[in-house]
């Protein structure tokens, strides 16, 4: 036993990569590869795929998200003052809800649908690229509020993928003007601590410094923020959880469900694939969600790009 | 009906037509994809966090195993990995900690009291009630005999240093409670709540 000696600083004089560390709470998008790694991702699953025609129209879009946010870049300009006003009091700093939209929202849209008008598209998606023409900017401004604060009619649900989009390119572009250091888990652990918005899924990472730990991918800004593994991110439970994977594929896309509250997350391991993307492989298994719902469970909240009518959601 | 990006969904073919995907004209590739999954069945593990039973250091562990623990479903483990949320071990875990598995299911491994009487040179088998009477008997005649109520001074002491015991590593805080309460009340003083080992 060590006595009568100097104390132990406490600071590791070891090699770098050795030692546990915890993981990063907040990783906050590129908006200059964000979205072309989805368009590449989407491309490549695209091929032989059931779904291909909408996959390579969904690669499209994302294709078309990547030129405005690296052209355009339409964002907000918080002030760092706001920014820590909203941390300090636990809220996300650009609540999708409450959020003042900067007006070059429209102009990221409008760009957004000149360069997805020029692939091929189904008579229904052109439709829906000249409703949102016709529309002025308060309509447009209607739409995106009964996007992002529910209350949309199924029959925008066409026009409301482009604004998704070009929502998307614009909280990302938002989100990657802060600092990760200035920002905070939310209480709520299963929304975004930038935006406040349900993630698309959750990839275990494979790679960096904390392999095998879980980021949540949100569905609007891209931020991944950090989420303890084996815990429902809806109620919090761990007594009835479980994995579901389709029988005989090689286990790149799980789906967490929980027994308490009946609902389920996607999980993606990074291990089995390393390059796999969280938003295009979550429109790829869309399979594993007809399974997983035919089971019985409710996914925890969907793809902005893939929105489902639900008898129980309240119109307002 | 309204469309939501907040509330729960499921996805179903009558959905899929009115989603987002249906009415952009992609309708025919959901229902290529819900005929496409139709032949396949989902498999099923159950996900569990644990402790290493190894070392005081106390290692979490993420636990997989085969069936949902319904009625008639026979669970099986089939894969442990060290928890990378825990803030001891962060995913890791060392050589005996990564063989767990095989510890789960080793042929030799004890899972009933086992008994070998003096002078006898197997061990067999015995109920929990007989291990447990032994095991109470044998205390009881050693305190009885060894214990120690008071010292030279005549202080009251009430010691008994005749039996030690270790404790299981993997115990949690109300774990160590209990056993602290039980072998101190009795007097014992050569004791560790976790074996260090």
């Amino acid at each position: 036993m060590r006595q009568f000696e100097a104390p132990p600083s406490g600071k590791w004089t070891g090699p770098n990569h050795a030692g546990v560390k915890a993981p990063e709470p907040i990783v906050l998008a590129d908006p200059a590869t964000r979205f072309a790694a989805t368009a590449k991702r989407l491309a490549k699953l695209a091929d032989g795929h059931p779904m291909e025609a909408w996959l390579r129209f969904m690669a499209a879009l994302a294709e078309a998200q990547h030129a405005v946010a690296t052209t355009l870049a339409p964002a907000s300009s918080l002030n760092t003052a706001s920014v820590a006003q909203a941390v300090n009091a636990r809220l996300p700093p650009l609540a999708a809800d409450g959020h003042e939209r900067d007006p070059s929202w429209r102009e990221g849209l409008a760009s957004l649908l000149d360069h997805i008008e020029r692939s091929e598209l189904p008579p229904a998606a052109r439709d829906a690229i000249e409703q949102l023409r016709r529309s002025d900017a308060a309509a447009l401004d209607k739409l995106a509020d009964q996007f992002l604060r529910g209350g949309l009619s199924a029959a925008d649900a066409a026009a409301a993928v482009y604004v998704a989009a070009a929502l998307q390119v614009y909280f990302t572009c938002s989100a990657a003007r802060l600092k990760a250091d200035d920002l905070r888990l939310l209480e709520e652990r299963s929304l975004c601590p930038c935006c406040g918005s349900p993630s698309v899924d959750g990839l275990i990472t494979a790679t960096g410094v904390t392999p095998g730990t879980r980021f949540l991918f949100c569905s609007l800004c891209s931020t991944a923020w950090n989420h303890v593994r084996a815990v429902c991110i809806t109620c919090g439970g761990t007594r009835r959880l479980s994995l579901h994977g389709i029988e005989g594929d090689i286990g790149v896309i799980k789906a967490e469900t929980c027994g308490d509250c009946h609902t389920y997350a996607k999980l993606i391991y990074q291990v089995q694939d390393t390059q796999v993307d969280p938003y295009a492989d979550d429109l790829a298994s869309l399979g594993l969600d007809i399974l997983v719902t035919e089971a019985g469970y409710a996914r925890h909240a969907p793809n902005p790009l893939l929105l489902v009518g639900d008898d129980e959601a309240v119109a307002s | 009906m309204a469309l939501t990006r907040r509330e729960f969904i499921k996805f179903t073919g009558l959905g899929l037509a009115a989603s987002s995907l249906g009415m952009l004209g992609f309708g025919a590739a959901g229902e290529a994809q819900a005929a496409a999954v139709r032949p396949f069945k989902l498999t099923h593990a159950t996900e569990t966090r644990n402790t290493c039973t190894y070392c005081s250091v106390a290692c979490g562990l993420l636990i997989y195993s085969m069936g949902d623990r319904a009625k008639n479903a026979h669970s099986n483990i089939i894969h442990i990995e060290g928890d990378p949320d825990h803030p001891v071990n962060r995913g890791t875990l060392c050589p005996k900690g990564a063989a767990l598995l095989d510890v789960v299911h080793a042929p030799t491994r004890l899972k009933v009291p086992r008994y070998r009487a003096a002078g006898a040179t197997e061990f067999k088998e015995v109920s929990w009630d007989f291990a447990l009477d032994r095991i109470a008997r044998l205390m009881k005649d050693d305190r009885d005999e060894n214990f120690v109520e008071k010292n030279a001074a005549g202080t009251t002491v009430n010691r008994w240093t005749s039996v030690g015991m270790l404790a299981a590593s993997a115990s949690s805080s109300e774990t160590s409670y209990l056993t602290w309460k039980v072998v101190r009340s009795l007097g014992m003083v050569v004791f560790d709540n976790q074996a260090r080992v």
